[in-house]
């Protein structure tokens, strides 16, 4: 249409010069940022506030509070043995499934990523259904005087469950991408398992590692849904922090609740400078040695 | 027969990789396998390596079967298309990498090391990474790297693929003569007919997942075994009605002709001595080529290409010549039949 | 012999894989994979057994249920909307324009996957009720978010925001200036070139975002329950049903309705899958 009439066209442009496209560009740009304000940094700053609305010593009190403590560790035990526990299988299934040809990678793949599909709270039932009063291995545990469901344990498993991929899923990607050629020259020169990947494969892994490391340990550090499950809120015994936050919230101590919450907003952001860096240095080096 | 590989096969997913493949290598000898992509030549080095298993046939390295002995215990030094160095480690670790996997002692792998980066030209970068050297100084890192352990066989996988054009024809100088000098028996594979015949002592032309001959080049060049080998070694061209050309008038029962630009004299018209043997043309195209120029010509519909002397008179196109073709590589379907000018034979005769 | 022959070699075939590590690799992956996710999983099905096809239709059909997943699926599609456009313009405007705070707006998109959602549906909850900051405002021209179903969209924009935002922004950056280049140069004004151009090119990109943000929605818990207000038949999402029947101890009931929410995330991610590749297809068919 324009092509028919160059000579209009040429005016159109003439006339104003760059002005749509900077209208366009403020007006996107002022969406952009008000939405990100609005949805996401305006709760960071009310959980702030309210944390500090009633002083110091109120904060410092509900973030020294017993069971806020216990809560905390509790947190950090799921959290700790999650990362530990889905850092060994991501190593050796991204192994597994970028380093070989077999029938049903595809399926497998899909199977890794079944936590990131279903609900947690689904994912806390499971473990209902396999320990829980009607679950099979019922019988078993109380023979043995184990208890899974509504105790620690549990609480564990279900972390490990939702953050069950993390790791996985930020290793095959990249291990796909680099191919098998280091590998197979080191295994010709006789090289074993472990030596190809401490040596080999790893330097090429390890942003990559460490980024699934981080997100893994976000997700286990909030993960609310499944644990609630599992939790039967024993208050001292199985609530994570979320789960005392919860608790809080509902008793109308709203105060203690954001004073508690405004210890996870302060690893969020830690977390997510953290994954910045690691994001940043992993492209760094990648451009480096790729070239 | 340093080397054997008997009715060898592989199948990848139906594809026919390799075909009932035999030959043999001898100790110390350089052999270049030549053939288009997709021909298996690849899949031939990387079954020697024990990269790849066949699913059948016998492969034997110094008198011994090797189809069950793992790829790391064959001796065998391997230098990928790539190279596949290992991004992450300097160029001393790389060279040492095998030598530390064999838990040599520090001080044997330094000076071995150091050897090495020696034969190959790169004293002074053993701290670089690979993505701090260009292309050739990449190859010769895998070079030494393939080296280090000691060999008794070193197979080169398309070694000039990833190297620009220019110093391309200076490192396959230099590998050749490395290569003579340790007197260690090296196959390589390409697809490029004058790196082939530059480089090795011995050719192997493979298509289809077969081995159409393997013979010195010169031997390849002058009495190619197939038309396949006719047509890939040397410039050529397909010629399909040889019988009407003087001279071949009395070739028959072959389907198809082969023939090289050196096998055809083109002088301007008339001025050709042997003036019965010869046909006329009409040149079609001049193309400078630097040391020669190449001419296209119109021969009783058939194009022919021959090369002349930038020193001897200019032709344009359009201008009526006098074409003396001297041979023709005769074809059927599986035999190869070097037929001489008949006219020429007797001009012979009649001079003498 | 021949057979021998085919034999012994298969048997080096496995034997002789060039690379190190498969059997003990993929022998730790299946293990940890089935003692972890597969076998738990499937003791919703060993359980299911146990209940009869009435009881089964008795639970998903339950009006409460009904009713819930009308709420999630309505508030799930409207986040996944909201985030579908917002997602569009925040990737767009951080790969295509600089300007100062660029690096931390973009650091920040990820602020929902770091933040706790128990934390994320207080902090919203607080500040969408009648005496919140912006429920307050809205109070005024007559608008109700907390404990309606409005509020529970906003929590779901908050937690996909970031699914749409990461798969456009890697499509855009690799998407060739060039493009756009040659369609403004055919006269194409910038949103001509954009809808012509460059949104075909990100559509498949957007469509994954949208799903993944859609499936998430579904299934989250955290960040609704504070703000939902929990009143039957209105604010009940999928997962607070299966949780109410899981605390009066009817296992089979909450069960029945898991299988339901499973089978639906499933079909949700099948779906994108589907319609992904029949894009892919198409994209290259043109080419």
């Amino acid at each position: 249409m324009n092509l028919a009439n160059p000579a209009e066209t040429a005016n159109r442009v003439q006339e104003k010069p760059r002005d749509p496209g900077k209208a366009a560009k403020y007006t996107l740009i002022g969406l952009g940022v008000a939405f990100i304000l609005i949805m996401l940094v305006l709760p960071l700053i009310t959980v702030c506030v309210y944390a500090l609305k009633q002083g110091w010593d109120v904060f410092s009190q509900a973030i020294t509070d017993p069971y806020a403590i216990k809560a905390l560790r509790l947190t950090l035990l799921a959290t700790v043995v999650a990362v530990v526990c889905n850092t060994f299988f991501g190593l050796f299934a991204s192994w597994a499934i970028s380093k070989f040809h077999f029938r049903g990678k595809q399926f497998l793949t899909t199977l890794i990523d079944i936590p990131f599909a279903i609900s947690p709270i689904i994912a806390g039932l499971v473990f209902i259904l396999v320990f829980g009063r009607i679950g099979w291995a019922y019988d078993f545990l109380q023979t043995y005087d184990i208890k899974v469901v509504f105790a620690v344990p549990g609480i564990i498993l279900a972390t490990i469950f939702v953050t069950f991929p993390f790791v996985a899923r930020e290793l095959i990607p990249l291990m796909q991408a680099q191919g098998n050629d280091e590998e197979e020259a080191a295994a010709l020169m006789g090289a074993k398992w472990w030596t190809i990947y401490r040596k080999v494969t790893l330097p090429h892994i390890k942003w990559g590692l460490l980024y699934g490391v981080i997100l893994c340990t976000a997700r286990a550090l909030g993960e609310f849904g499944a644990v609630s499950v599992v939790s039967g809120h024993l208050r001292g015994k199985t609530n994570t922090l979320p789960l005392h936050i919860e608790i809080l919230f509902n008793e109308f101590q709203l105060t203690a609740a954001f004073a508690v919450s405004s210890i996870l907003v302060v690893t969020a952001i830690i977390i997510l400078i953290l994954r910045n860096i690691v994001e940043f240095k992993g492209r760094k080096e990648e451009g480096e040695h790729v070239r | 027969m340093y080397v054997e590989l008997k009715d060898v096969n592989k199948k990848f997913k139906g594809f026919r990789a390799l075909d009932d493949v035999s030959f043999s290598i001898d100790k110390g000898k350089l052999v270049g396998l030549l053939g288009p992509s997709g021909s298996g030549k690849t899949t031939i080095l990387r079954t020697l390596a024990g990269l790849v298993h066949p699913d059948s046939g016998d492969i034997f390295i110094d008198g011994k079967r090797v189809n069950d002995v793992p790829a790391s215990k064959r001796g065998i030094g391997f230098v990928f298309q790539n190279y596949a160095l290992f991004r992450y480690m300097t160029v001393f670790d790389n060279v040492a990498f095998g030598l530390t996997v064999e838990k040599k002692d520090k001080k044997f792998i330094k000076q071995r090391v150091n050897e090495l980066i020696g034969l190959v030209g790169l004293e002074g970068l053993q701290d670089r990474y690979p993505h701090q050297l260009s292309g050739g100084q990449r190859q010769r890192v895998a070079f030494a790297r393939a080296l280090a352990p000691n060999p008794h066989l070193l197979l080169l996988d398309e070694p000039f693929a990833a190297i620009d054009a220019k110093i391309r024809k200076e490192l396959r100088l230099w590998l050749r003569e490395t290569i003579n000098s340790l007197g260690i028996t090296s196959i390589f594979v390409t697809h490029d007919q004058d790196e082939a015949v530059e480089v090795a002592d011995e050719i192997v032309i493979v298509n289809g997942g077969r081995i159409e001959q393997k013979g010195n080049p010169a031997d390849i060049y002058k009495s190619p075994a197939t038309p396949f080998a006719a047509r890939f070694i040397g410039e050529s061209l397909v010629l399909d009605r040889h019988e009407t050309l003087h001279g071949f008038e009395t070739y028959s029962g072959y389907d198809r002709a082969v023939i090289r630009p050196e096998l055809i004299q083109i002088a301007k018209h008339g001025k050709q001595p042997i003036l019965h043997a010869s046909e006329d043309g009409i040149v079609e195209d001049v193309f400078f080529r630097g040391s020669l120029i190449e001419v296209h010509v119109n021969v009783k519909g058939m194009r022919l290409i021959g090369h002349r002397s930038p020193e001897e008179d200019p032709l344009l196109p359009g201008e009526k010549v006098s074409v003396l073709i001297y041979r023709l590589y005769l074809y059927n379907e599986d035999k190869v039949h070097l037929a001489e000018n008949v006219r020429l034979k007797d001009e012979n005769t009649v001079f003498i | 012999m021949g057979q021998a022959k085919w034999v012994s070699s298969r048997h080096s075939r496995k034997k002789n894989r060039v690379i190190p590590g498969f059997g003990l690799s993929m022998g730790i992956t299946i293990s940890m994979l089935s003692l972890i996710v597969l076998i738990p999983l499937l003791s919703i099905f060993v359980v299911l057994s146990g209940v009869g096809p009435a009881d089964f239709w008795k639970a998903i059909s339950d009006p409460q249920a009904i009713a819930a997943y009308r709420v999630s699926l309505i508030c799930a599609l409207a986040a996944a909307l909201v985030n579908a456009l917002f997602g569009t313009i925040l990737a767009w405007i951080l790969v295509r324009y600089r300007f100062p705070g660029r690096r931390i707006l973009d650091g920040l998109i990820e602020l929902p996957f770091a933040l706790p959602t128990a934390v994320a549906g207080i902090a919203l909850t607080t500040l969408y009720s009648d005496n919140g900051w912006i429920g307050k405002l809205l109070a005024g021209i007559g608008i109700k978010v907390a404990y309606t179903p409005i509020g529970i969209t906003i929590a779901l924009i908050f937690i996909g925001i970031p699914f749409v935002v990461r798969a456009i922004q890697p499509v855009l950056e690799k998407l060739d200036g060039q493009y756009e280049e040659a369609a403004t140069m055919l006269g194409a004004s910038g949103w001509q070139t954009f809808r012509r151009v460059v949104f075909p090119e990100i559509r498949p990109a957007l469509l994954t975002g949208f799903g993944l943000a859609f499936a998430r929605g579904l299934g989250e818990y955290g960040s609704v329950i504070f703000i939902a207000g929990n009143i039957p038949y209105e604010t009940q999402i999928v997962p607070l049903i299966i949780m109410s029947k899981l605390e009066q101890f009817n296992y089979g009931a909450a069960t029945s309705i898991a299988l339901i929410m499973i089978v639906f995330s499933f079909l949700t991610l099948f779906a994108i899958n589907f319609i992904q590749s029949r894009l892919n297809h198409a994209a290259k068919g043109a080419e």
